[in-house]
């Protein structure tokens, strides 16, 4: 076994690899890019490399910096992890070339299966079924019609020169194929020059399942069961789980063997993932997609139901050890769920988010696999994803039941930029269909809007991190309790908030010694709580956490956050006319009527006594009139245009 | 230190009787506060409103830190005169934070005859702005008054403690560095119009605002000329042409953000006079003290177990606790503040009196504040005390009282009857703050001894004469007598004429000194004197 391993990674990956070696004993060298100099990953490591600045292009897919930073640390092997170089035949072959095992399958292997054609090839010749289509040098249209016609509709017309979308075409009815095929061809053309189609079957609503296959270097390959991931969201997983809901005994079987099959037929070696698509309905059709010739992001759930752990198993195969398990060894016990934290915000089109994370609490009772801490700054270097979060339980509706209850647990908060998308999970996990396991590859598409976030009452969050930002009713000094004291009784309190820039008003009402009243409920923070008394009898506590200047509070697992907005501008209110400051003869005029002007913008520029003047807006707002023009003289005072206010 | 305990019996008839009737004379208290925290009538606030104007405790409220307590001055001023037609006589003051720095807040209440001037707005105004004074306090004025009240110009506007005082206390305050600030926000008329004029910096509210020294009436009565209440003197006037304002501000709440932004400006807070320590919570239950202290000031109790309940951890370091037992003489700390406290029950002897002297002087030779409690029948009388000498050890106390240095709060828990209340410094001699709790009571004398005074005077001068009083005569005055003592004695009486700076709910004690005791703080102590003590 290798005394000491470079992990070319970072983030969650690079951790969860690193507590394997640790485990076994293993020395584990972190690199890092001048964005992560104090993340998990290096702060974990025996030893940590600096491999260049920021961007990966620079660090972590820099090959000839990480083999140097391996050459330098003298360690044995270079985990490569997911993503980055990790499917990189060259990376493999410059780590061979300086003398390190490259822990992942051969050079000739990655290169063959990154090769989309060469790959489905290979996947037939082991006899993995592939999508039925029809692929040519130059199809034409008769060629395309003549197959269709023998087909099961839908087929899908594809451009052969391209992907994205762009020259596709679903063809439901014979009738519609002809105006589909000058469409596509046009499309392709238009695209990529290139107006070459191809057709295959198209699956309406496919589900999106992977078997995990192991493969060592004495000639004993097996597969781990598989995973089914067909929740995802423009081609990004979200939600993966083993074994698949719709996976009988019998399916598994079939699916290992020709995943197996496929793997010995590449001399694969090490830990694959081969995926395919299935019908929704009936999944006893599945069909080739790709092989990963990598550690899977979900390889968690398999580890979960197979007590395996994946990267002990890749380290063993590296160094040349047997896998010394049969396939008969291999048993799933339960069911494992594993969802994805992404730093994005659900709210605003899924946008990545960023920011520092201040207040970071991961799930007491889950398997959790994250790359960040409090802390951490959240770029848009990399990979938005932060964490996954895994439960495994006896049966299916357990397992969902636990993950739910850990993201519930879960708190990643912090500048108020940085939204994830925990709590979307959340709705998303209490779907029907997810429920039920009634799910599809387009499932999330169809219902995005569904899943919108219930409409948070930020009336009553405004009013919540009010009350916390007085903080608590009883204190030493009585001038710095905030209860709104008076000799009167209490008084109200007015607070200005904003959340995401929008102001607001909030007006606690006092009630009782030392509570509020919010609309309906009462607020108090006796023992250091802020707790929520509804009118109904129902009470619950709600989270306030300070960051910066402002507040989280997080009321039924719906975080948001607060500040106090600047003090109004303390700019001189005027009429609603710009005048002239001083006399003086109008140089520039740099508005007209109609433009929206910002505080400070200069709208006119004066000449006078030999000197520049510039008249600025006082404040936000749209111009009116405009009554000077370039050369006009003016007076003191005199009104140079209006101004139509806030 | 040592620790007070409480020696009451919860849930025994007393407790209970004294805890009901505390609770019965709290429940007026607030009756009234709250009528009077409304100001003026439902149309004129109405009125005041539909102007887009914020009603002044409103203006107050969002001028303070949110939340921050407000230290009020006399809110129950002019309370029962003029019909009711004066709440609060028309004015809001009080001790507010703004950034975090104390300030001393006097807000005009337009919603009360146009926020016009009585003579105990006067008072109240004057009041406000000697706590300023001495409490080195940086003031701000919400103006929104028509200014005097005129048919009662004989006793607001002559004299020296009348309405010129105002300005002539903003000239010498800002003199000594007492930052004054002034935002109009309403009506600003004759003498009110020097109010802004006098300040340091002003704000004053667009289209809402007016300074002038005569208004369009009074303008077109003397000169014939007509002119709009704007044109005159509003905001736009005065910040652009005349300069009688720093900064125009577009409505209340702006105006209040500026006012903000100037107290900003001020600088650091002055440093303490004395230094705070941590604050700790009494060990005997606060919660007990309207059982533990009977309300009637003719029932005798141990100042002790109120002390219990205003110190922190109910700890004490008595002085002289064997000697002139009547007055109870101790250092501690409330909320943190070094405090020596002077608490007297029932009749001063001259012992009592040597005693608080000395303790008195100890206070001012260490720079601790002092706090007294009052519940005092009187110095002792008869011919052994006379010739004792009490007249000069009562003079002693008073003298003590009269010249030390150090700041002085005076709560009247119970009595306050006769040269007590000089001793126990009434407000004659200048308590920083004076409240009373609403069982208290407050004249020369108790109204029975008066009555027998008074009707034994009456008896022996027609004796003299000799003729004689009938006795259901004598009982008659007797009766008229105890009647007018008990009311001019009453709490409430005595606030709505500003001879206290409010009247407080027992249970409010503590902390409205501890937050009395950190605004003492701000100005610092002076230089020590010696009186000359008649030995």
């Amino acid at each position: 076994m290798f005394e000491r391993v470079l992990i070319a990674n970072r983030g969650e990956i690079a951790v969860r690899i690193q507590r394997t070696l640790h485990r076994l004993g293993i020395e584990s060298v972190a690199v890092f890019s001048d964005a992560d100099e104090d993340a998990p990953h290096v702060r974990g490591a025996e030893m940590a490399v600096r491999i260049g600045p920021a961007p990966a292009a620079e660090s972590y897919l820099n090959v000839e910096r990480i083999v140097a930073a391996a050459t330098t640390t003298g360690v044995q092997a270079v985990h490569p992890g997911y993503g980055f170089l990790s499917e990189r035949a060259d990376f493999a072959r410059a780590c061979e070339g300086a003398g390190l095992t490259f822990i992942g399958p051969t050079p000739e292997a990655i290169a063959l299966l990154g090769d989309k054609a060469a790959a489905k090839q290979a996947a037939q010749d082991a006899g993995v079924p592939v999508v039925p289509g029809l692929s040519g040098e130059r199809l034409s249209d008769d060629e395309i019609t003549g197959w269709v016609e023998d087909q099961q509709l839908p087929v899908l017309l594809k451009a052969a020169g391209g992907g994205g979308g762009k020259g596709m075409r679903v063809v439901r009815s014979l009738q519609e194929l002809p105006d589909a095929l000058m469409a596509a061809r046009r499309e392709a053309r238009s695209a990529f020059g290139d107006e070459r189609l191809i057709v295959e079957r198209y699956i309406e609503r496919a589900r999106h399942i992977e078997v995990q296959v192991i493969a060592d270097a004495h000639g004993t390959a097996l597969h781990l069961g598989e995973r089914e991931c067909s929740l995802q969201r423009r081609h990004q997983k979200v939600i993966e789980e083993s074994p698949s809901p719709v996976v009988d005994e019998k399916l598994r079987e079939q699916l290992g063997s020709a995943a197996v099959a496929l793997a010995q037929a590449c001399g694969y070696l090490g830990a694959g993932t081969v995926e395919l698509i299935a019908d929704r309905e009936h999944p006893q059709s599945f069909y080739f997609l790709e092989m990963n010739a990598r550690l899977q992001v979900e390889h968690p759930v398999t580890e979960a139901v197979t007590g395996l752990d994946l990267v002990e198993l890749q380290l063993r195969i590296a160094a040349t050890e047997p896998l010394g398990l049969s396939q008969q060894d291999v048993k799933l016990t339960g069911h494992a769920v594993e969802a994805r934290i992404y730093a994005e915000d659900p709210a605003n089109g899924f946008l990545p988010s960023t920011g520092r994370v201040g207040l970071y609490r991961e799930p007491s009772e889950l398997r959790f696999d994250s790359g960040i801490a409090a802390g951490s700054e959240i770029g848009t270097h990399y990979d938005p994803m932060l964490a996954k979060a895994i439960a495994h339980a006896g049966d299916r509706a357990a397992a969902l039941r636990r993950l739910a209850g850990g993201l519930r647990q879960t708190r990643i908060l912090g500048e108020s930029d940085l939204a994830t998308n925990l709590s979307w999970l959340l709705t998303l996990l209490d779907r029907p269909e997810v429920q039920t396991g009634k799910i599809d590859t387009t499932l999330l598409e169809r219902i995005g809007p569904e899943l919108a976030q219930p409409q948070q009452d930020r009336e009553l969050a405004a009013g919540l991190a009010a009350v916390a930002l007085l903080g608590p009713t009883c204190g030493g000094d009585p001038w710095d309790v905030r209860d709104g004291f008076s000799l009167s009784g209490r008084n109200e309190v007015f607070m200005r908030l904003a959340c995401h820039s929008k102001e607001s008003e909030v007006r606690l009402r006092p009630e009782g010694e030392s509570a509020w009243r919010l609309g309906t409920a009462i607020v108090d923070t006796a023992g250091g709580l802020l707790r929520v008394n509804q009118s109904d009898g129902l009470a619950r506590i709600v989270e306030a956490h300070r960051f910066d200047e402002g507040i989280w509070i997080v009321d039924e697992g719906q975080p948001s956050y607060f500040t106090k907005p600047q003090e109004r501008s303390v700019h001189h209110a005027g009429t609603d006319s710009l005048q002239a400051p001083m006399p003086g003869v109008v140089l520039e005029v740099r508005t007209q009527q109609g433009n929206e002007v910002g505080e400070g913008d200069v709208l006119v520029v004066l000449e006078s006594m030999k000197m520049e003047l510039s008249v600025s807006s006082p404040e936000d707002g749209v111009v009116g009139a405009v009554h000077v023009s370039v050369g006009d003289r003016v007076t003191q005072g005199q009104a140079l245009l209006e101004m139509e206010g806030a | 230190m040592s620790l007070l305990q409480s020696h009451v019996a919860p849930g025994s008839p007393e407790f209970q009787a004294n805890e009901s009737e505390h609770r019965r004379l709290v429940a007026d208290l607030r009756v009234r506060m709250q009528r009077v925290a409304l100001g003026g009538g439902k149309r004129s606030r109405e009125r005041h409103l539909a102007r887009g104007k914020l009603l002044p405790r409103e203006r107050v409220s969002r001028l303070c830190d949110p939340g921050a307590p407000f230290l009020e001055l006399c809110p129950l001023a002019a309370e029962d005169l003029y019909d009711g037609d004066a709440p609060g006589a028309g004015v809001i003051a009080g001790i507010g934070l703004i950034g975090g720095r104390h300030a001393l807040i006097i807000a005009n209440d337009a919603t009360v005859k146009g926020g016009t001037y009585y003579p105990e707005t006067v008072k109240k105004h004057l009041r406000a702005q000697r706590v300023a004074l001495e409490n080195h306090l940086p003031c701000v004025y919400l103006v929104d008054s028509g200014g005097a009240f005129l048919p009662r110009q004989d006793e607001v506007f002559p004299d020296r403690e009348h309405f010129g005082r105002i300005f002539f206390n903003q000239a010498n305050m800002s003199a000594a560095g007492i930052p004054q600030i002034a935002a109009v926000m309403g009506s600003c008329t004759a003498g009110g119009a020097y109010v802004p004029a006098m300040s340091d910096e002003t704000v004053i509210v667009a289209q809402q605002g007016t300074i002038f020294l005569g208004g369009p009436p009074l303008v077109k009565a003397a000169t014939g000329e007509i002119v709009s209440a704007q044109e005159l003197g509003g905001g736009e006037l005065h910040a652009k042409r005349s300069g009688v304002v720093d900064h125009l501000a577009r409505d209340d709440e702006h105006a209040l953000a500026i006012v903000r932004s100037i107290v900003a400006t001020l600088g650091p807070a002055p440093k303490p006079a004395w230094e705070r320590i941590a604050a700790r919570e009494p060990a005997v239950e606060v919660g007990s003290l309207y059982g533990a202290i009977p309300p009637d000031s003719r029932t005798p109790y141990d100042p002790r177990e109120l002390l219990a309940r205003l110190l922190d951890a109910s700890e004490m370091h008595e002085f002289k606790a064997a000697y002139g037992t009547t007055v109870v003489c101790g250092f501690g700390h409330i909320h943190g503040h070094p405090v020596g406290v002077i608490a007297n029950h029932g009749i001063l002897f001259s012992e009592s009196a040597l005693k608080a002297a000395h303790f008195v002087e100890l206070c001012d030779q260490r720079g601790v504040p002092l706090l007294f409690l009052q519940n005092i029948s009187g110095f002792m009388v008869g011919r052994d005390y006379e010739a004792g000498g009490i007249a000069k050890d009562g003079a002693k106390m008073v003298a003590a009282v009269s010249t030390t240095r150090v700041p002085k709060l005076t709560v009247i828990v119970g009595g306050s009857f006769g040269a007590g209340n000089y001793g126990m410094c009434g407000r004659a001699y200048d308590p920083r703050f004076l409240w009373m709790w609403p069982n208290a009571r407050i004249s020369v004398m108790g109204g029975e001894q008066a009555a027998t005074v008074l009707s034994t005077v009456r008896a022996d001068q027609a004796a003299a004469a000799g003729e004689q009083v009938p006795e259901h005569e004598l009982e008659a005055m007797r009766a008229q007598l105890r009647e007018q003592y008990e009311r001019q004695g009453h709490p409430y009486y005595a606030t709505a004429r500003l001879w206290d700076d409010g009247v407080i709910d027992p249970m409010d004690t503590r902390r409205v000194l501890g937050l009395a005791l950190s605004v003492c703080a701000n100005a610092p102590l002076g230089q020590r004197v010696a009186p000359l003590f008649r030995m």
